[in-house]
């Protein structure tokens, strides 16, 4: 049993640590090595009351936590983490879901997890994820979680990111394809900075398969489309010169 | 006989109104007849008895009159309008037939109401015409011989005597049949309520229960529908918890499988492994979502359906850029609707896929709405479908037969998930195929 738990192994100070909540021990272990394989510090744990002793030991950037667990459920866990009493409200999470659950994912992400995965998932896709919680970590020091249970409007138009959700001007839902969804939300989360086609591959990469540069470009002017923003005069998604994209538009935060 | 059939109404409500109607109509026409009959009685008494008090007024007058003098009184007489009388030698003679014994026996009866000295009543009454003829001729003969003769009008009796009683009749049917319309919808109303939460309840199992109250049978038959509802519910709650409990005892398995490819080293290897688990994976969310009920888990919202299409379409493009060229849609650039927009794009992507997997091609249109529900069809260039087997394809896990190969197979829950979600919202969903090949599927949803 403590070997389950003490599995920290030694990778180079400077990679990210994540803490790995899941009662299954196969999947746990397999999740250890998984990440420890590409470059992440892991330590696993196999349910709550475990996590919490954990979490005083090392400075984790990053829960990776399974809803469904005996005793106190993932939810329960994170609302305690999200809490002030934690002193790790800032730690990034990315939840494990049952597979289209939706009730689990919304009220997931508006206790304020970072991003979900549905199980079964695929590894390669979780660790994407993972990486893009922990790099907007990295952008917005330390606080990726800012962003939950709240409502972008730009230019009459609403964005719901708890249910994942785009709102035109007269309220009805404009139904987005993942990879648009993400787009949008990298776009808006940093109205008015040029992103660059380097960056947005970074942002979107685990959602989309085949060719990523014009991926891009494909879900850019799919969601100009969307947005009735004229190809040719794009005002609100604007093409930049030397290869990126901006969005013009003056983001509120509801 | 064919027309007949349509003029009866179809529903409980307007059959029992009809009968009643029909009674009372039967009640009020031979209520209506039976008071004329008794009228027209009435008025014939009283018609006879006033012809036979004038007829013997008048022989009264002439009888005390001495004979020269008769003629001069005759013509002198102020008789009652249209009343004419004559003295003559013999009886009256002309084309009128004698006068109907009824009648006649009551006005002969009505003359003895006048008081005439002895001995100088008629010797003999003759009476010719009828009311049919508007006119009675009556022939006296005096004990001299002489006759007097007298013309009187006869009026037809009316089966009413004032027009108000007519108007008064009319309002007092039409009173009594909207009545009757009202008692009958509000006894039979019920019955609609009943035949509204069936209703209700094959689209939403979860509808609330019906109130148990009114008339015993009424809410006899309500709290017996509750409890059938209260069992379709539990089996439904049993069969979703069984299907999330596999579920989710397969998750695991599969999710460590997946991890377990990650440490294959040979990737040819690690990719079918991956495939493999995908095709594993697709088939139990495919269960799952054919087993969770739809109307619970998402709530309605307004939708743009045209988006929602194409967002579907763009997926696909995605999934198979090789057919790019031949996917496309056609339609409004805005049509929302009331839906859940989660369960409806499952739906159409269900749909488009079987075009792209049976006819490498998929053009979506979008028919504006008509009678509050939008069309939109799903249709390819492929072979088009069997029509003997379109029914069997709504089946869970039936396919097609020539699709059963890896290249195009799936579950067989792709067109009964579809056809649950838009029955869910109120629409549905036919197969058939287009008139110059391929085939297509047509959705109603409503706006």
């Amino acid at each position: 049993m403590l070997a389950a738990m003490e599995n920290t192994t030694l990778q180079p100070a400077a990679a990210p640590h994540v803490l790995v909540v899941d009662d299954d021990r196969e999947i746990r272990d397999l999740l250890a090595r998984f990440f420890e394989r590409h470059g992440l510090r892991v330590t696993a744990v196999r349910d709550a009351r475990e996590a919490r002793r954990a979490l005083p030991n090392a400075h984790f950037q990053l829960v990776v936590l399974d809803l469904m667990m005996p005793g106190e459920t993932g939810l329960d866990f994170a609302r305690w983490l999200r809490g002030p009493a934690s002193g790790h409200d800032g730690i990034g999470i990315v939840m494990l879901t049952a597979m289209g659950e939706e009730t689990d994912r919304i009220i997931g992400l508006e206790l304020g997890a970072d991003d979900y995965v549905p199980k079964p998932f695929n590894p390669r896709e979780l660790l994407a994820r993972i990486r893009a919680v922990l790099r907007r970590a990295g952008d917005q020091g330390g606080r990726p979680h800012e962003a939950a249970t709240q409502l972008w409007r730009f230019n009459g138009w609403t964005l719901d990111p708890t249910r994942r959700r785009l709102l035109n001007p007269d309220k009805v839902e404009v139904p987005l394809t993942g990879g648009e969804y993400d787009l949008l939300v990298a776009l808006v989360e940093r109205a008015n900075r040029v992103l660059t086609r380097d960056m947005l591959l970074d942002l979107l990469r685990g959602r989309q398969a085949g060719p990523f540069d014009r991926a891009i470009d494909v879900a850019v002017s799919r969601l100009r489309r969307k947005l009735e923003d004229d190809g040719r005069h794009a005002q609100l998604i604007k093409t930049v010169r030397g290869g990126g994209y901006v969005l013009a538009a003056e983001v509120e935060r509801l | 006989m064919i027309g007949w059939s349509s003029l009866v109404p179809r529903s409980l409500g307007g059959r029992t109104a009809l009968v009643l109607l029909i009674g009372l109509t039967i009640v009020q026409v031979s209520g209506l007849a039976i008071h004329a009959l008794d009228r027209i009685g009435l008025q014939r008494i009283a018609q006879s008895r006033d012809v036979g008090v004038m007829l013997m007024s008048v022989y009264r007058a002439v009888v005390l009159t001495p004979p020269p003098q008769r003629e001069a009184v005759v013509r002198e007489l102020d008789l009652a309008n249209g009343m004419r009388a004559s003295l003559h030698t013999g009886p009256p003679v002309g084309d009128l037939l004698p006068t109907p014994q009824p009648l006649r026996r009551q006005i002969v009866v009505s003359t003895g109401l006048v008081v005439v000295p002895q001995g100088q009543r008629p010797r003999e009454i003759l009476m010719f015409g009828d009311v049919n003829v508007g006119r009675l001729v009556v022939g006296m003969r005096l004990p001299d011989g002489e006759w007097l003769q007298l013309a009187v009008p006869l009026e037809a009796p009316r089966i009413w005597h004032s027009r108000t009683f007519l108007v008064a009749f009319v309002l007092m049917t039409l009173a009594a049949a909207v009545l009757t319309i009202w008692a009958v919808r509000r006894l039979t109303a019920p019955v609609r309520t009943l035949a509204l939460a069936a209703e209700r309840l094959g689209r939403d199992v979860n509808a609330p229960p019906l109130p148990e109250d009114g008339p015993l049978e009424v809410s006899t038959a309500a709290a017996a529908f509750n409890t059938m509802a209260a069992r379709i519910r539990r089996f439904v709650q049993d069969r979703t918890f069984m299907l999330t409990a596999i579920g989710h005892d397969l998750r695991t398995p599969i999710t460590r499988l997946k991890l377990r490819a990650e440490f294959v080293d040979d990737e040819e290897l690690r990719r079918k492994i991956v495939n493999d688990l995908d095709e594993l994976e697709a088939m139990v969310s495919a269960t799952l979502a054919f087993g969770r009920d739809v109307t619970t888990d998402e709530p309605v919202t307004s939708v743009d359906l045209t988006e929602l299409v194409r967002t579907v379409l763009d997926e696909a493009c995605d999934m198979r850029p090789d057919l790019a060229e031949h996917i496309g849609y056609d339609g409004p650039d805005h049509m929302p609707i009331r839906a859940r927009s989660v369960a409806l794009k499952r739906a159409v992507t269900n749909l488009v896929m079987n075009a792209l997997a049976y006819g490498n091609s998929a053009f979506a249109i979008i028919r504006p709405a008509v009678d509050g529900m939008v069309t939109l069809l799903v249709e390819d260039n492929g072979p088009g479908l069997p029509l003997s087997e379109v029914d069997r394809l709504f089946q869970p896990f039936q396919r097609i037969e020539m699709s059963r190969n890896k290249e195009t197979g799936g579950m067989g829950l792709g067109l009964p998930i579809a056809r649950n979600i838009f029955r869910a919202h109120g629409g549905d969903v036919t197969l058939g195929n287009r008139p110059n090949g391929g085939a297509r599927a047509t959705v109603t949803l409503p706006v």
